[in-house]
């Protein structure tokens, strides 16, 4: 049998071949998921192991919750006195940290765009430094020295002995470069920009005169870093924690991993569809096998084999292919892996590169799928292949093998019904509570069985679908034309489920196209209520912020009005990371629109919180109540809500307070610098003079941009345009192994025509229109998918947007010139696609041809 | 779509036609210095055991397969010297052919089967010519059906309509009754010699059966991949008579 199944494989080698790319490009993609989220995480795990190495203990304010990048609140310099009269500590010193933007001799900010720019402290015992290496120079010594690392120095042309601004919380200053320092092999920590300054002068000038933010212990020989720990524990004051290094670099890298968690995930869903999409390819492709073999496997159930042997030839013949598409998949997985990181470095973060890591999760992972799917998808046809009767051996039976039309309607109708019922109870759940995870999860199944069903009504409807499309081409070329059209209608199924497979992959672009655009619209029109202030000032890439003292001396200026700050902090809600919005309560309803509904903002700048109308009505708060909330530095606090806002857009948050109270509960890296200043404009001052205002002050802070209305809108729409592009990216595998599938299903079919084909070239059809008549075949099939994907993307779109209107998306939108773009890249799609199948068809050897059995 | 009037008498002509397949030990000779004329006007027959070549000969004579060595020409041109556009080109206008089986393109009506050629070049039929070939043909009622509701007899009538209705200088049929019960066969053969007597068409049809071989005008023989004789207004009996011969 086993003998058997491998003959027919290596028989009909290009056509297992293509079929086996589907399921590669699927298992590549999963595989390249996985293999690039273990390579980062290895890549951090790595890089925490070295940043902790050579000490033993950080003794730290103890956090009762750990949310966000706000760390503990710093410590009393006193504590390090304690420490210091521990039994086993050799040494010990305090260190201080926080936000530090280097410039490089242009004056230009150095913003690596992702990780952040750390400024920290120097210890001049050289048992504390870990793995922190002077390469050229010395340790900085006096309020006038700095050093940075060894990459920024290198990228940059900062050398030993000139002269380097950067900005601190209190502003932006020379300092005189004395020395560059590494870590470990590495010159600078995953990214992140590193200016070193002495303790002192690093307390100064990053608020933290008396103060530490840790303290690092090395124990004496013999002394393990737990016995040590303990030691110090016992004799440090409340609030204080002391905490073993290694244990520190394991917390952090398990942060992290919770976070590419999610990343993951998100891939993962894109990797689905592709797997998806092949799993309708490689049915169909099966079934055509199935189909012509048939007289070959009728002539071996006459002669004996019973119909499950016959299962099991056709099962044996997917498993193979499976094994073998997954064994590529894998190692492709490396190259998609690669894609992956030039995807990331290109919207913004630059990862660290190091060899990939294959774990064997990933190995069975990808087997289990593609293995998986290929059988999976090989079932129905194998199990048909088994009813083929023995008298087909002798005669071309047309074995009625599928559901008759009238049983497809109707099976195909209860799955349509089912599936968009699926999608209306998870996305307005009001009737069942499922929960958000689960609402996701029917709302994703509903969707797939969307896609299924369509694929089965489509079948009635290619005929008609074809006929409309292919209208043109018999006025080009009247047979080539009316064959072309006739080859397309000719097994509907057939047509149906390939053009299916380019469905799936298109209806998702077709529904980001159209919540992308809803989402812009809505945004734009919504910040356009919302925003009273007439520049924005903010920081380019995702993290970090600017020295307050922008806005104060913008606060001076007689051009401008007013000015507000925004800081941005995470707090948790019962066990869950939220988001909140430090706002400067005296200015801004100078500049936002916050739309209050109850409550004052007055009232935010004594202190309490204010929550926006949805979160509120869900949760049935008012003015009054008293809501936990846990922070990092304070631990849980009762906060009074204050009020109750509508403005989304603009905050971009559900929780606000004011500053005061954020800079009581908040402390540490990002806490102390702002993350927007909204400015508005004198009464008197002339636009163009308040702007020559604004950007003068702002040039010296060298990371922030300034923005009036209309382009801080069309900022925002770029980014909703990045994800846009990255989900797009995302999904073009998927439409790439749909593409293979009009191939795949091209060429079995043209195989299957040998003999027309060649009385057409007896007859008299030249090699150019044999092609012709191929492509156009080819076209239609692809538009139909293109047609097929717009109806299913439309409806997706409309439903997820009106869902979307409790959130803010009040607008519907439809991009009608990129909706359409997709009907082109369908005949593009067409071309590409037949131009191997074409030319094959061609260049078929006539005699040969028409004497085929 | 009258031809003017051509210079030679021959529709087809064969030179020294040698098809070599394979090299060396396994070298089969299909043909060997074969050279014969098919006259215009006239329904010649190919005949021979199994191996002689003769299915070899009619498709290189038709343009469907190349000579190793030699020249073949339809009227007056060398099919050598054309490259495939050209050749294809030339079948589709001076040539018609008639296979043993599937000879139409099951996704068009009869119709369109018949008008094939003049489809593919986006010609225009004659339709005083094409009702003539029809109502001969006796498939006035069929034209709208595809093959597949047809019977064989039906279809091979479709495929000789066909090959009739671009008025070619020349029809190749590879034994078109083989598939067919006596009565169609006879049929079919019937008005084959009717296109030749009736339209002065020129026809070459190979064939084992020796009834149908006795509608030719004449009989060429092959043996071995070289002429071994021919025959004139043969009757069933004198072919089967020469026919013992074969092999021996």
């Amino acid at each position: 049998m086993i003998r058997t199944a491998l003959k027919t494989i290596f028989a009909h080698k290009l056509r297992l071949m293509l079929t086996a790319m589907s399921v590669m490009i699927g298992v590549a993609f999963i595989a390249g998921t996985f293999i690039f989220t273990d390579t980062i995480n290895q890549t951090f795990s790595d890089l925490f192991d070295d940043q902790f190495a050579g000490q033993d203990v950080i003794v730290q304010a103890e956090a009762e919750f750990d949310v966000g990048f706000g760390g503990p609140p710093p410590i009393e310099e006193s504590v390090l006195d304690t420490v210091l009269g521990v039994q086993g500590v050799a040494a010990a010193a305090g260190s201080a940290g926080g936000f530090a933007l280097i410039y490089d001799s242009n004056g230009e900010a150095i913003v690596p765009m992702g990780p952040p720019t750390i400024g920290a402290s120097s210890t001049e015992d050289e048992r504390l430094r870990g793995n922190i290496v002077i390469r050229e120079g010395r340790t900085p010594a006096g309020p006038t020295e700095v050093v940075i690392d060894a990459k920024t120095a290198g990228d940059n042309g900062l050398s030993v002995g000139t002269v380097v601004e950067v900005q601190t919380v209190g502003g932006v200053a020379e300092y005189d470069l004395v020395g560059i320092v590494g870590f470990g092999d590495a010159d600078n920590i995953a990214g992140a920009t590193v200016a070193v300054f002495d303790l002192e002068t690093a307390q100064t000038l990053f608020g933290l005169e008396g103060m530490y933010s840790g303290i690092t212990v090395i124990g004496e020989e013999g002394v393990s870093p737990e016995l040590l720990r303990n030691n110090i524990a016992l004799a440090l004051p409340e609030g204080v924690e002391a905490v073993v290094s290694a244990d520190e670099a394991e917390a952090q890298a398990e942060a992290l991993q919770e976070s590419l968690g999610f990343l993951n995930t998100a891939l993962l869903v894109f990797a689905a569809v592709a797997v998806f999409v092949a799993a309708f390819i490689i049915q169909n492709t099966f079934r055509i096998i199935v189909r012509q073999r048939q007289r070959e496997l009728a002539l071996m159930r006459a002669v004996g084999a019973t119909g499950g042997q016959v299962v099991w030839m056709v099962a044996i013949e997917a498993l193979i292919v499976g094994i073998f598409a997954s064994v590529l998949g894998i190692a492709l997985g490396f190259v998609i892996s690669a894609l992956l990181t030039a995807g990331m470095a290109a919207i913004g973060f630059d990862l660290p590169s190091t060899s990939a890591s294959l774990a064997p999760r990933t190995i069975i992972i990808g087997f289990i799928v593609g293995v998986g799917v290929t059988l999976i998808a090989a079932i129905l046809p194998a199990i048909r292949a088994a009813r083929i009767p023995p008298v087909a051996a002798l005669q071309d039976v047309d074995v009625r093998l599928r559901m008759s039309d009238r049983r497809r309607t109707i099976f195909g109708s209860i799955l349509l019904t089912i599936g968009v019922g699926l999608i209306v109870a998870g996305l307005f759940g009001d009737v069942i509570d499922l929960g958000p995870l689960n609402e996701l999860t029917a709302v994703g199944i509903g969707a797939l069985v969307v896609f299924l069903a369509v694929s089965m009504l489509s079948s009635l409807v290619v005929p008609s679908l074809a006929r409309f499309i292919g209208w043109p081409l018999p006025k080009i070329d009247n047979l080539t034309g009316t064959l072309a059209i006739a080859n397309a209608v000719r097994k509907p199924r057939r047509t149906a489920t390939t053009a299916s497979a380019l469905m799936i992959g298109l209806a998702l672009v077709a529904f980001f196209f159209i919540l992308g655009d809803s989402i812009k619209a809505s945004v734009s029109g919504s910040i356009e209520e919302g925003l009273r202030a007439d520049y924005v000032i903010s920081v380019e890439g995702f993290a970090g912020g600017f020295s307050p003292s922008l806005a104060e001396d913008l606060k001076g200026q007689e051009e401008v009005e007013a000015t507000t700050s925004l800081r941005m902090g995470f707090w948790d809600r019962n066990g869950t990371e939220e988001f909140v919005m430090g706002i400067e309560a005296e200015t801004v309803d100078q500049t936002i629109f916050l739309d209050v509904q109850s409550g004052s903002v007055t009232a935010l700048v004594a202190g309490g919180v204010f929550v926006h109308e949805d979160v509120a009505s869900d949760e049935g708060w008012v003015v009054g109540d008293s809501i936990p909330m846990g922070f990092a530095a304070t631990g849980l606090q009762e906060v009074e809500i204050v009020g109750i806002y509508g403005e989304q857009n603009v905050v971009q948050s559900n929780f606000l307070v004011g500053l005061e109270f954020y800079e009581a509960n908040f402390s540490g890296f990002g806490t102390d610098t702002d993350f927007v200043v909204a400015v508005t404009g004198a009464e008197g001052a002339s636009p163009e003079a308040t702007r020559a205002v604004v950007e003068a002050a702002a040039a010296e802070y060298g990371n922030v941009t300034v923005r009036d209305q209309a382009e801080y809108r069309e900022s925002q729409e770029a980014q909703i345009d990045t994800l846009l592009v990255l989900f797009n990216a995302l999904l073009i595998l998927a439409v790439i192994i749909a593409l293979f599938g009009i191939m795949n299903t091209l060429s079995l079919s043209i195989y299957e025509r040998t003999r027309e084909i060649g009385l057409l070239r007896a007859v008299g059809m030249t090699r150019p229109q044999t092609r012709r008549m191929i492509r156009w075949e080819s076209i239609m099939v692809a538009v139909i998918g293109a047609i097929l994907g717009i109806v299913v993307g439309l409806f997706f779109g409309i439903v997820v947007t009106a869902a979307l209107k409790s959130q803010g998306i009040n607008q519907l939108s439809i991009p009608a010139l990129q909706i359409f773009g997709l009907v082109i890249f369908g005949v593009i799609a067409g071309l590409l696609a037949a131009i191997i199948p074409a030319r094959r068809a061609a260049n078929l050897n006539i005699l040969e041809a028409i004497s085929y059995e | 779509m009258l031809e003017t009037r051509p210079t030679t008498d021959v529709a087809a002509r064969i030179s020294d036609g040698t098809k070599i397949y394979g090299e060396g030990d396994t070298e089969v000779r299909a043909l060997d210095g074969v050279s014969e004329s098919f006259e215009k006007g006239r329904y010649t027959a190919i005949m021979g055991p199994s191996g002689s070549g003769k299915s070899t000969l009619l498709h290189c004579i038709a343009g469907l397969d190349e000579l190793t060595s030699g020249q073949v020409y339809i009227g007056d041109t060398d099919l050598g010297s054309l490259n495939d556009k050209n050749l294809t080109l030339l079948r589709r206008q001076k040539v018609g052919f008639v296979f043993q089986s599937f000879n139409l393109v099951p996704t068009l009506s009869a119709k369109e089967n018949i008008l094939l050629p003049l489809l593919i070049a986006g010609e225009k039929e004659d339709d005083a010519w094409f009702e003539q070939v029809v109502g001969i043909l006796g498939l006035g009622d069929r034209l709208k059906h595809r093959p597949s509701e047809l019977s064989g007899g039906q279809q091979q009538r479709v495929a000789a309509a066909r090959a009739l209705v671009s008025r070619p200088d020349i029809i190749f049929a590879d034994e078109p009754s083989g598939n067919l019960d006596s009565k169609s066969a006879a049929e079919l053969l019937d008005f084959m010699r009717r296109a030749v007597r009736e339209f002065g068409q020129t026809i070459v049809m190979v064939t084992h059966d020796p009834v149908a071989a006795s509608y030719a005008d004449r009989i060429v023989y092959l043996e071995d991949g070289r002429i071994a004789g021919e025959m004139h207004d043969p009757t069933p009996e004198m072919v089967i008579d020469r026919m013992k011969q074969f092999g021996g």
